[in-house]
C-alpha cells in the first residue's frame, strides 16, 4: 500500500475540481470572448475595419479613452489623499470616510447617474444656475467624467489604504527629522514606497472607467458622435441589428480588457518581487 | 546641547500619558528613559523630537524655546525601534538623505556628500555595505545604518526609541557597548528609551525611571539601583522581597523603626512595607539576634549564583547566594535556617509613588 498524506486528495477528486473550474472559466469567460471576435470577423476583415472606421465608432473610441484619461489624475489625487489621511492620521469621522469610499461599490451605477441628473440636470438643484452661466454638465462630457469618477474612485484608495497602513509612518517621520520638507518627504519617501500599489489601483480604475455603462448611460444623453462612449455605442449598434459593427466595437473593449489584464499581471509580479525582497533571508551578521 | 523639559503634560483622550514632567538633560550626557510599557517614555521622547506636541509645558534646547519648533527644524537625530530605513534606497542613499534634502544653498557638493557618507559608514563599521539595500541587512546592521543616517545631519541631540528592542540578546549586548563607545567619542546629548533595566544601567550616565506618566527617580545607574527612591523603582529595577503582612510583628521592620529613632514615630506600626534585595540577605545555619527563622524550599543553582527559595511562616522569600557561600552552607530542601538582611528599606504601605520614609543598613 502506498502511504498517503492526510492533505493528499484522491486523484479523481483533483481531476474533478480542475475540470469544474476550468470548464466554468471556458464556458462563461473564454467562450464569450471568442464569440466577440468570431462575430466581429464573421463577414471578413474588411467589414470589421469598416465598422471601426465609421466616424461615430471612432468618436466613441476617442471619447472612452479621453474620459478614462481625464478620470485618472482625479483618481490618483483623491486616492492618495484619502489613503494618506486614513493610514497615517487619527481623526473623527475616519470610519465614516472609509464607508463613503466604499459607497460606489454598494450603490447601483444607474442610481449614481440619476443623482447627477438630479443635481446638475436642467430640472435639478444647480440646473438654473448652470443654464444662466451657460455651463453644460448633463448630456455633455463633464457629466460623463463625473459619473465615471463616481464609479471609479474607490479603486486607488482601496489599494493604497492597506499598503500604507502596513508601511506605517516611521519612514516619513525619519525623513522629517532629517530635515526634509513635506514635499520632499512625499516625493522621495512616500511615492517610491507606494508606486506599484498606486499603479495597480490606477489600472483597475481605468478598466472600470472604460467599461462603465450604467451611470454613464443616464447622464450622457446618447448623442451620437458627441456623448456616446464605446459601451453605449455597442448597445445602439446592437439594437439597430448592425451585429458586425456592434461586435467590432465590442472587440475593441475586449482588447482593452486584455491589455489591462497583461498590465495588471506585470504590476502584480513586480509587487510580489518587491515584497519578496523585503522579506528575503538576511545574511549573517559579519563580526569585525 | 542641553535639553530642559518644563511642566510637560500630554493626554490621549482620557489617558494621561505624561503628567507634569520636569527634567534637565545636561550637554553631552547619555540619558536613559526607563519604564514599563505605557509609562509615557516614548511619548516624552517624541515630544522632545517634535513629532508629538505637548498639551502643556515647554521644551528648551540649549536654553532657547523650542516647544513650537517643527521637527525638521529641531536638528534632532532620531533612531526608531524598527529602524525606519528608506526601503527603496541603498544604504549609501539612506545615509545621504539628510544631506540631499538640505536647501540648495547649504547642500554640500556631490563629492562632499560621498566623503561624508563614507566617513559615517566607516564610523559604524559598515562601509562595505554601501551598495546594499536595507532588506539585505541583518537587524543589527540596519540599526547601525539608521544611526549613521541620523548622525549625517550633525544633530545637536540624538534620540533613540528602544533602539535595540527588536534585536536578539547577543546582538543587543554588542550594540549597547558600541553605542556607549560611540557616545564617548561624539559627546552629543543623547536620550534613549528602554524598558530593559539592564540596558539602562549598563549604558546610561543617568537613568530616569518613569511610571504612569510621572518620573519616579532620576539618578546615576548606581543610585537608582542601590538607593531606589520609591517602591516602584525598587520593584522595577531587579528582584526584591517585599514583606507585606503582619509587619507589626516583623522583626526587620521593628529594627528599622528603632534604629531610625525620631522619624519612626511618623507612621503607626503595621502600615509599612519592607524591601530587601535577594542578594542582600545572608543565610545562617545558627540563630543570631535580629534574624528570621525560615525553611528552605528549593535550591536552584543558576549560572554564577544559587537562588534559594525559603518560607518564613506563610511568606515566600527569595535569596541569592554565591556558589562559594552555598558550598559552605550546603543548604538542602527542608532545612531550618536563619535570615539576616544586609540592607532593608522601609516604605509606608500605600505609597505607590510616594517618597521613602526610612533607609538604613544593618
Amino acid at each position: 500500500m502506498t502511504v498517503r498524506r492526510a492533505n493528499n486528495e484522491p486523484r479523481w477528486m483533483r481531476v474533478l475540481l480542475l475540470v469544474v473550474a476550468l470548464g466554468f472559466l471556458a464556458l462563461f469567460l473564454g467562450f464569450p470572448l471568442v464569440t466577440v471576435f468570431y462575430e466581429a470577423l464573421k463577414k471578413g476583415v474588411d467589414a470589421y475595419l469598416a465598422g471601426l472606421a465609421d466616424p461615430e465608432a471612432r468618436s466613441a473610441i476617442l471619447l472612452t479613452l479621453g474620459v478614462a484619461a481625464a478620470a485618472i489624475p482625479f483618481n490618483i489625487a483623491f486616492g492618495v489623499a484619502a489613503a494618506w489621511a486614513i493610514a497615517k492620521f487619527d481623526f473623527r469621522g475616519k470610519s465614516l470616510l472609509i464607508t463613503l469610499i466604499d459607497l460606489p461599490f454598494a450603490v447601483s451605477p444607474v442610481v449614481a447617474g440619476l443623482l447627477f441628473v438630479l443635481i446638475f440636470g436642467s430640472q435639478g438643484w444647480l440646473g438654473p444656475w448652470l443654464a444662466e452661466h451657460d455651463i453644460k454638465i448633463i448630456f455633455a462630457i463633464p457629466g460623463i467624467v463625473l459619473a465615471t469618477l463616481f464609479v471609479t474612485f474607490p479603486f486607488v484608495a482601496r489599494e493604497l489604504i492597506p499598503l500604507m497602513q502596513a508601511q506605517g509612518k516611521d519612514e516619513e517621520e525619519a525623513a522629517v527629522s532629517l530635515g526634509a520638507s513635506g514635499w520632499q518627504m512625499f516625493w522621495r519617501v512616500t511615492v517610491p514606497n507606494i508606486k506599484w500599489g498606486l499603479l495597480y489601483g490606477v489600472i483597475l480604475a481605468n478598466a472600470r472607467a472604460m467599461g462603465e455603462f450604467g451611470a454613464v448611460s443616464v447622464v450622457s444623453g446618447h448623442i451620437r458622435g458627441e456623448t456616446n462612449t464605446l459601451p453605449l455605442h455597442v448597445e445602439i449598434l446592437y439594437n439597430e441589428y448592425q451585429s458586425v459593427a456592434a461586435f467590432a466595437s465590442a472587440s475593441i473593449l475586449a482588447l482593452l480588457a486584455l491589455v489591462t489584464l497583461v498590465a495588471k499581471t506585470v504590476v502584480e509580479w513586480r509587487m510580489r518581487k518587491e515584497t519578496e525582497m523585503l522579506t528575503a533571508d538576511l545574511p549573517p551578521e559579519k563580526t569585525e | 546641547m542641553s535639553i530642559d523639559i518644563r511642566n510637560i503634560s500630554k493626554r490621549f483622550g482620557n489617558f494621561v500619558a505624561l503628567d507634569n514632567i520636569n527634567l534637565d538633560i545636561p550637554t553631552g550626557e547619555l540619558v536613559a528613559l526607563l519604564g514599563p510599557s505605557g509609562c509615557g517614555k516614548t511619548t516624552l521622547l517624541r515630544i522632545i523630537a517634535g513629532m508629538e506636541s505637548a498639551d502643556e509645558g515647554q521644551v528648551l534646547f540649549g536654553g532657547a524655546e523650542a516647544t513650537h519648533l517643527h521637527a525638521r527644524e529641531r536638528q534632532v537625530g532620531f533612531v526608531f525601534q524598527h529602524y525606519a530605513l528608506f526601503r527603496h534606497m541603498s544604504v549609501f542613499e539612506n545615509v545621504a538623505f539628510g544631506l540631499r534634502v538640505k536647501p540648495r544653498k547649504e547642500r554640500p557638493s556631490e563629492s562632499e556628500i560621498r566623503k561624508r557618507v563614507m566617513e559615517l559608514l566607516s564610523l559604524v563599521q559598515l562601509d562595505w555595505l554601501a551598495d546594499r539595500y536595507p532588506s539585505q541587512l541583518s537587524g543589527g546592521q540596519r540599526q547601525r545604518i539608521a544611526l549613521a543616517r541620523a548622525l549625517a545631519v550633525e544633530p545637536k541631540v540624538l534620540l533613540l526609541d528602544e533602539p535595540f528592542g527588536a534585536l536578539d540578546t547577543k546582538v543587543r549586548k554588542e550594540l549597547r557597548r558600541w553605542l556607549r563607545r560611540l557616545h564617548d567619542e561624539m559627546h552629543i546629548s543623547s536620550v534613549f528609551v528602554t524598558h530593559d533595566q539592564e540596558e539602562a544601567l549598563e549604558v546610561a550616565d543617568r537613568v530616569v525611571v518613569m511610571n504612569k506618566g510621572r518620573i519616579e527617580q532620576v539618578g546615576s545607574p548606581d543610585q537608582v539601583y542601590s538607593n531606589p527612591a520609591t517602591p516602584f523603582v525598587y520593584q522595577f529595577l531587579g528582584n526584591v522581597n517585599v514583606f507585606h503582612s503582619r509587619l507589626q510583628g516583623n522583626l526587620w521592620a521593628e529594627v528599622a523603626r528603632r534604629e531610625d529613632g525620631a522619624g519612626g514615630e511618623g507612621g503607626g506600626a503595621g502600615d509599612s512595607l519592607a524591601f530587601v534585595r535577594p542578594h542582600d540577605i545572608d543565610i545562617l545555619r545558627e540563630p543570631v539576634p535580629d534574624a528570621l527563622g525560615a525553611e528552605v524550599r528549593y535550591v536552584h543553582p543558576i549560572g554564577p549564583v544559587v537562588r534559594v527559595e525559603l518560607a518564613h511562616q506563610s511568606e515566600l522569600v527569595e535569596v541569592e547566594l554565591t556558589r562559594e557561600r552555598q558550598e559552605e552552607l550546603q543548604l538542602a530542601q527542608g532545612q531550618s535556617v536563619w535570615l539576616k538582611p544586609r540592607q532593608v528599606r522601609v516604605f509606608p504601605a500605600g505609597t505607590v509613588a510616594g517618597e521613602a520614609l526610612q533607609d538604613f543598613s544593618i
